[in-house]
């Protein structure tokens, strides 16, 4: 009863804090799914294309990507861009974020795009349409219909992943939670405020992926 | 209209046709049948160039096509098909899938070409299904749309590959009934099926291949009543 009390309390006391650092975990989430999305296109569209090279890049990147952690990725690239350009840590983390997801995204689209039915492709090229028409008008279309439950689990996790960037001084949810409990130690009831905002964030997306879906599903195969 | 010569292809070690020499005259009707594994829809394939050929060579009114240099894709609009599995595109409209190609390809007025679809929907009975979607639809009615996107590109010969083996039996008539009538309208046409009655009311030449040979090229009264081959005998035996 006592530690319910004390959950409640931190919670009443924290929350413009915690508000504002929700914020920034979903600008953080929102710029690295659209940069991954952007990068997952490309690199499983040089996956799946005739040449070697491109193949050969597209793989490279995501053996990287895949076998070495997260964190590792973002004291990388903050600690490697911003000795080139000058960058804040929020754009940093950002971008680490981005460049991350990229390498998952591209192979839920290329698993997609494999995924459809040779004649589809057959019956496009039989009407005289390129490849690139076929792929553009028929091909990816649906693929992208089949990537999005993929898509948003992986969306989530974005959103998860994006409390690492702590690490890098990005004042996101994770970040000033820990400070908050640090500051009044409370760590236990802090950290299961800030578990719950996540939970309500993540059940938000995972209704709003689920409603999208439905919406595709109607009358259509 | 499209002349086959020496058409040689293999997947690998196996030699799937054997030098085959086709002619399809105007206006004529074409079927082909065999076993399973002869070579008819490999044949069919190579006509649209969808299968790369081996050696051999292929002329399409009067035009020799060369692969390397002609673009394939100006080729095949001109070369409709029809194939086992319909492939209709499920993400569009019936109507959506008959005037995608002329759109795209044609860069055709999306206006004339919906009226384009729209009367070629009606030929095929399926003027009412126009804004439906293709899962919606049953077999018989995906071949018919299938047929009606081929002729929407107003092609100069229409290539069927087994239209009616996906069917439901109580379906393949009305997808028969539909060639029925575009043959009689006079469009030229190379047909693998396995409808013998088809062949034998439709067709004005009936051919047989045999492990990547021709062996019996006849009109279908010759074909099915006194065909000189033994093998050409066995099958009809077997599938009549």
């Amino acid at each position: 009863m006592e530690t319910l009390r004390t959950i409640f309390d931190i919670f009443m006391t924290t929350y413009p804090g915690f508000l504002e650092a929700v914020v920034i975990t979903l600008e953080l989430t929102a710029i690295s799914v659209v940069l991954g999305t952007v990068l997952g296109l490309f690199f499983a569209l040089m996956k799946i294309s005739n040449s070697k090279i491109l193949q050969g890049i597209a793989n490279l990147y995501i053996t990287i990507i895949r076998g070495t952690p997260l964190l590792v990725q973002i004291m990388f690239l903050y600690f490697g861009i911003t000795q080139l350009i000058i960058l804040d840590n929020f754009w940093a983390g950002a971008i680490a974020l981005g460049v991350h997801n990229g390498a998952y995204i591209a192979e839920i689209f290329r698993g997609a795009i494999q995924g459809i039915d040779s004649g589809q492709t057959e019956a496009s090229r039989a009407l005289g349409m390129t490849n690139n028409q076929a792929m553009r008008r028929i091909v990816f279309p649906q693929a992208l219909r089949r990537s999005i439950p993929p898509l948003g689990n992986q969306f989530i996790i974005t959103l998860k992943d994006s409390s690492l960037v702590w690490m890098i001084g990005v004042a996101e949810l994770f970040s000033v939670a820990n400070r908050s409990a640090a500051s009044s130690f409370k760590q236990f009831e802090t950290f299961i405020v800030v578990g719950f905002y996540y939970l309500v964030l993540v059940m938000i997306f995972t209704y709003i992926v689920r409603w999208y879906e439905n919406r595709l599903d109607v009358d259509k195969a | 209209m499209i002349i086959g010569e020496n058409i040689h292809k293999s997947f690998g070690d196996l030699e799937v046709l054997k030098g085959i020499d086709l002619q399809v005259q105007p206006k004529e009707v074409v079927v082909l049948v065999g076993v399973s594994g002869s070579g008819k829809s490999t044949l069919l394939r190579c006509f649209n160039f969808l299968e790369e050929m081996n050696s051999g060579k292929i002329t399409i009114d009067g035009h020799t096509i060369n692969p390397k240099k002609d673009k394939l894709a100006n080729i095949r609009a001109e070369v409709g098909m029809v194939f086992q599995h319909f492939n209709l595109f499920p993400h569009k409209t019936v109507l959506e899938n008959v005037i995608e190609a002329p759109i795209i390809v044609k860069k055709m007025d999306k206006e004339k070409a919906k009226q384009l679809g729209r009367s070629l929907l009606e030929k095929v009975g399926l003027a009412d299904k126009a804004e439906v979607y293709p899962s919606k639809l049953s077999g018989g009615q995906k071949q018919r749309v299938a047929i009606a996107r081929a002729l929407a590109m107003e092609p100069k010969v229409l290539l069927f590959d087994e239209p009616t083996s996906a069917l439901d039996p109580e379906l393949v008539g009305e997808v028969l009934q539909v060639m029925k009538q575009l043959a009689e309208e006079g469009m030229t046409m190379v047909v693998v099926t396995h409808e013998m009655k088809f062949a034998k009311e439709v067709a004005d030449r009936v051919i047989m291949l045999d492990k990547g040979v021709i062996i019996e090229d006849a009109d279908p009264k010759t074909f099915f009543e006194n065909p000189k081959n033994e093998r050409t005998r066995q099958f009809i035996q077997l599938v009549e």
